[in-house]
């Protein structure tokens, strides 16, 4: 798992489209919201830059990486290669994209401690975390789940469009408007109970219970997508 | 010595939707042994073989490596090298990346620079697979698949695109691991490689075994040929011939070296020049097409 990881990672940054679609790219933006964030935070709060700015990293870096890759390594027959050794199916996968994963929470702890630095600490830094690593979370599930419809790299320019345009949507809906009107529909849509937790946990002013709650959602889109995927993800490319 | 075989496939069934790629098909390969899965386009190989290699469910029957199931995959691969059809590697790492990635997850141990010495990739250690010839692709999946000398190889077209040079190199490797009691699974086009290396051939048509056996016992069942001309107005020779155009003449036998001497020695006596002689025993290739025209 570990070897397949180093590969990874060597390729990672051998690659220059995709060091700056998944590094570089996520990390600029991110760096523009946080140098204009008065102005997000006149929008909708400095939360709405903390939730944006984690859709933002999770959808493009991690996400689109995720789905781009796995269809790359299918297309060229690595996976099948992957297979004739001795590592399991989960052993690949996780050595496939583990290397991405760990960059994307390092790039999003870094730029939430940056937007910190420069705005004021969140109100409540542990569910901040819990936020994260459920974004994460499911951002990986969704990234397995459109990999298995994902033929080419070049076909997941097409099929990971309406996840990241739908997370950066609801995101930027939900940190403008808030939460009080069309709340469970907010809450069920890709990211929205995700976005809604990082709003609590950096602006405050709900319950730790009521926040928890959030993470139902997130569960919900995490099982959804594993289960896609189990059904959905395929190792060589059609015949 | 263990009597159990190494492969072991019992009355196999494939299917893809409704076509039937492989039906009823079994044999069975012993330790140390090359045996060659040979056959025509669409026979079934390329199913059996990722069948036997695990990568594929049997629709029927059943399928046994050194005795388990081949998906088994943390049991089986240890001790099994793949080399596959296609090259399947990262475009974006070495050679030496590649190798060491790989045989890093077969659970053996062996040393990169050896592997990289016998497939002659030496000089190639640092390039990218991305710039490699499709022969040193070939060359690389060999390395990989030979990592750490597993018990058991496949080899998948293994000399496709290779200069005769690799070939050599090749099949001399091949043979070092047989003298360490690996046991071969060959597929190949290059029916002469089959012919000459294989301890057993499995010929494969349609999805089905058509025959098996050691290469003496394939090709006796078809007569061996000579192959001559004749002059014009020259008398006609004392066999029967086969077949006759344009004065050169087939003559099919089971008996080749009576038959032979027959013909030289009315050739002799009658002071005729037998134009572009040819006499030889039944090679793979009359047998394949044997089996291909049925």
């Amino acid at each position: 798992m570990f070897s397949i990881a180093r590969g990874e990672l060597i390729q990672l940054f051998r690659n220059r489209l995709v060091l700056v679609t998944s590094l570089i790219l996520p990390v600029a933006f991110s760096a523009f919201f946080i140098s204009r964030h008065e102005t997000f935070a006149k929008l909708g709060s400095l939360g709405y830059i903390a939730a944006l700015t984690l859709s933002f990293i999770t959808a493009i870096g991690l996400y689109t990486t995720t789905v781009t890759t796995l269809a790359a390594r299918r297309q060229n027959l690595f996976l099948k290669r992957l297979r004739s050794t001795a590592a399991s199916d989960s052993g690949i996968l996780v050595g496939l994209l583990l290397p991405i994963t760990v960059i994307t929470t390092i790039q999003v702890v870094v730029i939430l401690a940056v937007l910190g630095a420069v705005t004021g600490l969140p109100k409540n830094p542990l569910l901040l975390v819990v936020a994260v690593f459920a974004t994460v979370a499911m951002m990986l599930a969704l990234g397995l789940a459109t990999a298995g419809l994902t033929n080419s790299p070049e076909h997941a320019q097409v099929t990971t469009l309406p996840v990241t345009l739908a997370v950066l949507a609801v995101a930027s809906w939900i940190g403008i408007t808030g939460t009080e009107q069309l709340s469970l529909l907010k809450r069920l849509l890709p990211g929205g109970a995700a976005t809604e937790l990082v709003l609590n946990s950096w602006n405050g002013g709900a319950s730790v219970a009521d926040s928890l709650v959030l993470l139902g959602p997130i569960a919900a889109w995490l099982i959804l997508s594993v289960t896609l995927a189990t059904r959905l993800f395929r190792w060589e490319p059609r015949r | 010595m263990s009597t159990t075989p190494v492969i072991d496939v019992d009355h196999l069934n494939l299917t893809y939707g409704d076509f039937q790629a492989v039906r009823d098909l079994s044999f069975q390969v012993g330790r140390g042994e090359l045996y060659a899965l040979l056959g025509t386009n669409g026979a079934g190989k390329t199913s059996t073989l990722e069948t036997v290699e695990g990568h594929r469910p049997p629709s029927s029957g059943t399928v046994r490596v050194f005795g388990k199931d081949p998906r088994e995959r943390a049991a089986v691969r240890p001790r099994m090298g793949i080399m596959l059809q296609e090259s399947g590697f990262s475009p974006d790492l070495t050679v030496r990346e590649s190798i060491r990635l790989i045989g890093s997850l077969t659970q053996r141990n062996d040393n990169v620079e050896r592997l990289l010495g016998i497939t002659d990739l030496t000089r190639k250690a640092t390039t990218r697979v991305s710039q490699l010839s499709g022969g040193e692709k070939r060359r690389l999946d060999f390395a990989t698949a030979v990592y750490g000398t597993p018990d058991l190889v496949f080899l998948d077209e293994p000399t496709t695109g290779l200069d005769i040079q690799s070939r050599d190199a090749l099949w001399n490797a091949v043979d070092r691991l047989r003298e360490d009691g690996t046991t071969i699974v060959l597929t190949t086009h290059y029916l002469e490689e089959a012919q000459q290396r294989a301890d057993r051939i499995g010929l494969m048509h349609q999805g089905t075994l058509n025959r098996e056996g050691t290469v003496a016992e394939l090709t006796r069942t078809l007569p061996a040929t000579i192959r001559f001309g004749l002059p014009p107005h020259a008398p006609m020779p004392p066999l029967q011939a086969t077949r006759e155009e344009d004065g050169r003449f087939l003559i099919e036998t089971f008996g080749l070296q009576k038959d032979l001497h027959t013909l030289l020695g009315w050739a002799q006596d009658s002071a005729v020049e037998l134009a572009e002689l040819e006499a030889g025993p039944t090679r793979l290739d009359d047998v394949f097409r044997a089996i291909g025209n049925a």
